[in-house]
C-alpha cells in the first residue's frame, strides 16, 4: 500500500472544479490550429451547408405527395402524374446527400489527422527542448500517455466537431425556414421543447465536465504508476514488492471507476432527456392539429394532414442534429480534460536556453575553469555553493562524496543540463553561455550514470551523436571502450539490434557501449557518472580498462567508485555539502590529513585488497 | 507461436492475425461480468425495453391519423395522449436505467480485467520485461483497457439498442402490412452483402491503425526514456526526424481507414432512399386504388419506420469496425492475464529461511 500512498491522496485530492474559463480558452487554442488548413475549413462549412439542405428536402416531399398527389378523393382529386418527378427530387436529394456526407466526413477526418499530428509534433518539440530538472520531476508513462491516450479523446473530437455544429445550426435554420411560413402557430409549438433541450444539453456538459478531468488526471498519474512497475519489475521482484503494487493499484482504480460511474449517472439523466422532450413536443403537434383541423375530408383536412406530417417529421429530423451535438459536446468534455493536460506540459517554459549572442565555439585545448559557482535545483537551497577550481587541458580530476554532496550536479553543469545561479563556467576562456547549447553539447562526451540504450544496433547506437561516423570511428571508439572483441563475436556484428529480438547485454557491456558512444566524436572534453558499483570483479576490471584508455589525454570529470579511478587520477576533487572540501593530487591529499585520507583508509584500501584477491583467485 | 516467451512485446506478435475466436472472447468477458450480474441483466433488459418503447411513436402517429384526426374524432385523445406520454416517460427510465447500470458493469468489468493484468505482470518471469519496447507491454493495460471501456460504455449498448429497434420495427411493419414490409426489406440483403463486403477493408485498414498507433507509442515511449542522452548529444533534430516519420506512418494510416470508413455510409444511404422510394410509389398507389389497401396512417408510419430500421443497420456498420478493434484489444489483454508463471513461488510452508 505503501508505495501507492502518494497517488492515492493524490486521487482523492481532486475535487471536481468547474473551468468553464479555462475551457474555452483550451477551445481557442485549438481552433488556432485550424487556421493552418483553411481550405479544409471552408470546403467543410460548404459541404455542411449543402448537406443540410439536402437532409431537409425528404420530409418537404414526402408531404408534398400526400397533398398533391394522393389528395382527398372525392373532394380532392389525387394526381398520380405528379408523383413520379417527386420521387425524382426524393432520390436526387438523397444521393447528392450521401455523396456530399462522403466527402465532409472524409475532410474533416483528414484535418482533424492534420491537427492531431500538430499538436502532437509541437508537443514532442517542446519535451525535446525541456530540460533535465523536467524529466526529474515528469514520469515518461505520463508524458508518453498525454501524446497518446489523451490526444486519442482530441482526436475523437476533431473529427466531427466542426461538421456537427454547423449541421445542427444549419438544419434548425432550414427547417424553420421551411415550416415558419406554412404555420407560425405550429412551428412556436414543435420548436417550444428547443430551449429545453439546450438547457439540460449544456446542464450535462457542465456537471460530467470537472470528473471526466479528473479521470484524466488519475488515468495519467495510473499509466505511469503501471509503466513504473513494468520498468521496475526487477526491484519490484526483489523487494518483495508485487502484492503492495497490485493493492495500491486497484485502490486508486477504485477511485477512477467510482468517478466514472458518478458521470454515468448524470449522463445517464441528461442524455436520454432530449429525444423524450421532442417526441412529447410531436405529440402536442398531433394534438393542436387534431383540435384545429377543419371538416374531415375537405381539401384543408387533406392539406392539414400533410403538414402535420411535415411538421412531426422536421421535429423527428432535428433529433439527429440536436443528438450529434450533444454527442459532440461530450467529446468536448473528454477531449478537454485530454487537451488540457498536453498543452499544460508546452506551456512548461524551458530553463536552459541558447542566450542570443550564443555562437558555435571550437575547443581546442579543454580548459575548464569554475569560479564562485553556485548552483541549486530549487531558488535559495543551493546544492553547489562558491565552487571554484581549475582543470588544465587533459587532466582527468576524481570526484568524491557522499550522497547529496553535489557530485552529479557539478559535472552536469558543465554542458549546461541545468543552468547555475552565479558564478561562471568558462572552457578555454569562454563562458559556456556563450556557446550555442548544440555547439557545447557535441564537443562533451557524456556517460550517464543512468546506462540507456536505444532500440537498434550496436552500430546506431554508438555512432548515436554522430549519426555520419565513419565505421572506422565507431570501431576505433569500440576499442577504446574494450568492447569491439565482444561486438565482434556476435552474429551480426556491429548490426547485431539492442535490446528485445536482438542480443541481451548485462550492465557492464551496456556501460562500455556507452563509453564507446561518448568517444565516436573524438571529444576534447569527457564527464563520467561513474556510479555501477555493483559489478563482479572480472566486469570491474573491463570497465576500469575502458574507463583508462577513454580518459587519456581527455580533460575529463569522473564520478568515481573505483579505487583505481581515483588512483589515476591526476586531482582528485572532495565535495562535502556542496563545497569543495579538498582539491589536489593523490600525494597532496594523503599528505594533508583530511577527508580524503580518512575515506581513503576507511574503504579503499579494504576494498583493493579485496579485488585484489578476488582477481588473483579468478 | 514464434517461442516460448515474448509472446507480447514485439512487432512480429503485434502484427499477427487474431487466432482466438470472438465467441470465446466474449464468453470469457462475460465471465467478467458475472460480478456484476444483477446490473447487467437490468441494464440489457431496460437497453430491450427502451428501444421497444423507442419504436411507439410512429405508431401512436399513425393511429393519431387515422382514428382521431382523419376522421375529426377528437374524444380519442382522452386515451390516445395518457398513453403516448406514458410510453415516452416509460422510454426515458428505461434510457435512464440503462445508461447507467451499462456504466456499472463497463467500468467494474474492465477494471477486474486491468487488475488481473497487473497481478499477472508481478508473477510472469523476468523475460518478458528483458529489453526495451516496454511501450508494447504497457499499452495493454492502459490503451487496450482503455479501447475495451469506451466500446462498453458506447458500443455495447448502441449495438443491443439498434438490433432490438431493427427487430421491433420489422415486427411492427410485418403486422402493419406484409405485402408492403415485403417490398421495404427487398434492399436488405444487398445491404448486408455490402457492409460485409466493405467491412473486409475497413478491417484490414483499422488494424494498420492500430499497429502504427502502438509502434508510434513505443516509439515516444523510447525517445522519452532516453531523452537525456539524447540531450546530450544534441540529436534533437535526428530523433525527431525519426518520430516525425513514425507519425506521418500513422497518420496515413488513418486516413485510409477513414476514407473506407467514410465510404460505408453513401451507400447505406443509397440503399435506405432506394427503399424509400419503393414504398412510396407502392404505398401511393395502394392508397388510391379501389378500395384503398392501406390508410394514410400506415404508410406514413412505414416511412418513419424504414428510417429507424436503416439508422441502426448504419449504426452497426460502424459499430463493426469499434467491435473489431475491441476484440483485439480483448485478446491482447487475455495474453496477459493468460501467460503462464514460469517460476512459481514455494508455499509459505515450505519455503526457506536462509539464517
Amino acid at each position: 500500500m505503501s508505495i501507492a500512498k502518494p497517488l492515492l491522496d493524490y486521487a482523492k485530492s481532486l475535487k471536481p472544479q468547474k473551468g468553464f474559463a479555462q475551457s474555452f480558452s483550451s477551445f481557442k487554442r485549438l481552433l488556432q490550429y485550424h487556421r493552418r488548413y483553411p481550405w479544409h475549413v471552408a470546403s467543410i462549412v460548404v459541404l455542411a451547408v449543402v448537406r443540410s439542405i439536402l437532409f431537409s428536402l425528404e420530409p418537404l416531399y414526402t408531404s408534398l405527395i400526400i397533398i398533391n398527389v394522393i389528395g382527398s378523393p372525392p373532394t380532392v382529386p389525387s394526381n398520380t402524374s405528379l408523383l413520379p418527378g417527386y420521387l425524382l427530387v426524393i432520390i436526387l436529394a438523397g444521393i447528392g446527400y450521401a455523396i456530399t456526407n462522403f466527402i465532409l466526413t472524409y475532410v474533416h477526418g483528414v484535418m482533424s489527422q492534420y491537427i492531431v499530428r500538430d499538436i502532437r509534433s509541437e508537443y514532442y518539440r517542446s519535451l525535446q527542448a525541456k530540460s533535465f530538472s523536467f524529466y526529474d520531476s515528469v514520469g515518461v508513462g505520463d508524458l508518453t500517455s498525454r501524446a497518446t491516450v489523451d490526444l486519442q479523446l482530441v482526436d475523437m473530437f476533431l473529427r466531427t466537431w466542426l461538421g456537427t455544429v454547423l449541421n445542427a445550426v444549419f438544419t434548425t435554420i432550414i427547417i424553420i425556414a421551411i415550416i415558419l411560413p406554412i404555420s407560425p402557430t405550429m412551428t412556436l409549438i414543435s420548436m417550444a421543447m428547443m430551449p429545453l433541450i439546450f438547457y439540460f444539453t449544456t446542464r450535462l456538459w457542465i456537471d460530467t465536465m470537472p470528473l471526466f478531468r479528473n479521470m484524466q488526471l488519475i488515468m495519467g498519474r495510473l499509466t505511469s504508476y503501471i509503466q513504473q512497475n513494468i520498468i521496475g519489475m526487477k526491484t519490484v521482484r526483489i523487494f518483495r514488492q508485487e502484492k503492495d503494487v497490485v493493492d495500491g493499484f486497484k485502490m486508486v482504480e477504485d477511485v477512477y471507476v467510482n468517478t466514472a460511474i458518478s458521470a454515468g449517472k448524470i449522463q445517464s439523466i441528461y442524455m436520454p432527456l432530449g429525444p423524450a422532450l421532442l417526441t412529447l413536443g410531436a405529440t402536442l403537434v398531433y394534438v393542436y392539429a387534431g383540435v384545429t383541423l377543419g371538416v374531415p375530408y375537405s381539401a384543408l383536412a387533406v392539406q392539414q394532414i400533410g403538414y402535420l406530417i411535415l411538421f412531426v417529421r422536421y421535429m423527428l429530423r432535428l433529433t439527429f442534429p440536436i443528438r450529434d451535438a450533444s454527442q459532440t459536446l461530450g467529446t468536448w468534455i473528454a477531449a478537454y480534460a485530454g487537451l488540457e493536460r498536453v498543452q499544460a506540459m508546452i506551456d512548461v517554459p524551458r530553463s536552459v536556453e541558447d542566450l542570443p549572442n550564443a555562437r558555435d565555439v571550437v575547443i581546442e585545448k579543454g580548459k575548464l575553469e569554475l569560479e564562485n559557482v553556485t548552483f541549486g535545483y530549487v531558488k535559495d537551497r543551493p546544492v553547489l555553493n562558491n565552487v571554484t577550481f581549475t582543470v588544465q587541458p587533459g587532466e582527468k580530476i576524481a570526484i568524491l562524496g557522499a550522497t547529496g554532496s553535489g557530485k552529479s550536479s557539478l559535472i552536469y553543469l558543465i554542458p549546461r543540463f541545468y543552468d547555475i545561479q552565479a558564478g561562471s563556467i568558462r572552457i578555454d576562456g569562454t563562458d559556456i553561455r556563450e556557446f550555442k547549447l548544440a555547439s557545447l553539447r557535441r564537443q562533451i562526451g557524456v556517460v550517464l550514470q543512468d546506462v540507456f540504450l536505444f532500440s537498434g544496433t550496436m552500430r546506431e547506437n554508438i555512432a548515436f551523436g554522430k549519426p555520419d561516423a565513419s565505421m572506422d570511428e565507431i570501431v576505433q571508439a569500440a576499442k577504446s571502450a574494450r568492447i569491439h572483441d565482444f561486438i565482434e563475436s556476435l552474429p551480426f556484428g556491429y548490426d547485431t539490434p539492442v535490446g528485445e529480438r536482438g542480443v541481451t547485454l548485462s550492465g557492464g557491456q551496456k556501460q562500455r557501449i556507452t563509453i564507446a558512444r561518448a568517444l565516436v566524436a573524438n571529444p576534447r572534453m569527457l564527464i563520467m557518472d561513474d556510479s555501477l558499483s555493483f559489478v563482479d570483479a572480472k566486469t570491474e576490471q573491463e570497465i576500469q580498462s575502458a574507463i583508462e584508455e577513454a580518459t587519456r589525454a581527455r580533460t575529463t570529470l569522473i564520478i568515481a567508485q573505483r579505487f583505481t579511478t581515483i588512483k589515476t587520477a591526476k586531482k582528485i576533487l572532495v565535495l562535502e555539502n556542496g563545497s569543495v572540501a579538498e582539491f589536489g593530487t593523490h600525494d597532496e591529499l594523503m599528505a594533508r590529513d583530511g577527508l580524503y585520507k580518512r575515506v581513503y583508509e576507511t574503504q579503499f584500501v579494504q576494498k583493493a585488497s579485496l579485488i585484489t584477491e578476488e582477481a588473483g583467485g579468478s | 507461436m514464434s517461442g516460448s516467451y515474448g509472446t507480447f512485446s514485439t512487432k512480429e506478435e503485434e502484427r499477427r492475425k487474431r487466432t482466438v475466436r470472438d465467441s470465446v472472447l466474449i464468453r470469457r468477458v462475460y465471465e467478467y461480468a458475472q460480478a456484476n450480474k444483477r446490473n447487467l441483466q437490468i441494464g440489457v433488459a431496460a437497453t430491450i425495453a427502451g428501444a421497444f418503447t423507442g419504436l411507439a411513436a410512429p405508431y401512436m402517429h399513425a393511429i393519431a391519423i387515422d382514428s382521431i384526426i382523419t376522421p375529426k374524432n377528437l374524444s380519442g385523445f382522452i386515451w390516445w395522449i395518457p398513453l403516448f406520454v406514458t410510453i415516452i416517460l416509460g422510454n426515458y427510465l428505461f434510457q435512464y436505467i440503462q445508461t447507467y447500470q451499462m456504466r456499472i458493469v463497463g467500468e467494474k468489468l474492465v477494471a477486474k480485467m486491468r487488475d488481473d493484468m497487473m497481478e499477472k505482470l508481478q508473477v510472469i518471469s523476468l523475460k518478458y520485461f528483458s529489453e526495451g519496447e516496454a511501450g508494447r507491454i504497457i499499452s495493454r493495460p492502459t490503451n487496450d483497457a482503455n479501447t475495451v471501456r469506451i466500446f462498453i460504455r458506447v458500443g455495447l449498448t448502441s449495438i443491443l439498442v439498434d438490433i432490438s429497434s431493427i427487430l421491433g420495427a420489422f415486427a411492427i411493419m410485418f403486422y402493419l402490412d406484409l405485402r408492403l414490409s415485403l417490398l421495404a426489406i427487398t434492399v436488405l440483403p444487398v445491404a448486408l452483402l455490402l457492409v460485409w463486403f466493405l467491412g473486409k477493408y475497413s478491417r484490414a485498414a483499422y488494424r494498420r491503425t492500430l499497429i502504427t498507433t502502438s509502434g508510434l507509442t513505443a516509439r515516444l515511449q523510447e525517445d522519452l526514456a532516453g531523452i537525456k542522452v539524447t540531450q546530450a548529444y544534441a540529436q534533437e533534430k535526428e530523433t525527431e526526424k525519426k518520430f516525425l516519420r513514425s507519425q506521418e506512418e500513422n497518420v496515413k494510416a488513418t486516413i485510409r481507414a477513414i476514407l473506407i470508413g467514410s465510404s460505408y455510409t453513401p451507400f447505406v444511404m443509397a440503399l435506405r432512399l432506394i427503399g424509400t422510394m419503393i414504398i412510396l410509389f407502392f404505398g401511393v398507389n395502394a392508397l388510391l386504388a379501389s378500395p384503398p389497401t392501406i390508410t394514410l396512417g400506415i404508410l406514413v408510419a412505414f416511412i418513419e419506420y424504414q428510417f429507424s430500421y436503416f439508422m441502426p443497420l448504419v449504426d452497426l456498420v460502424t459499430m463493426y469496425d469499434q467491435y473489431q478493434s475491441t476484440m483485439s484489444a480483448i485478446e491482447r489483454m487475455f495474453d496477459v492475464i493468460d501467460t503462464k508463471v514460469e517460476v512459481v513461488d514455494a508455499p509459505p510452508e515450505r519455503s526457506i529461511t536462509i539464517q
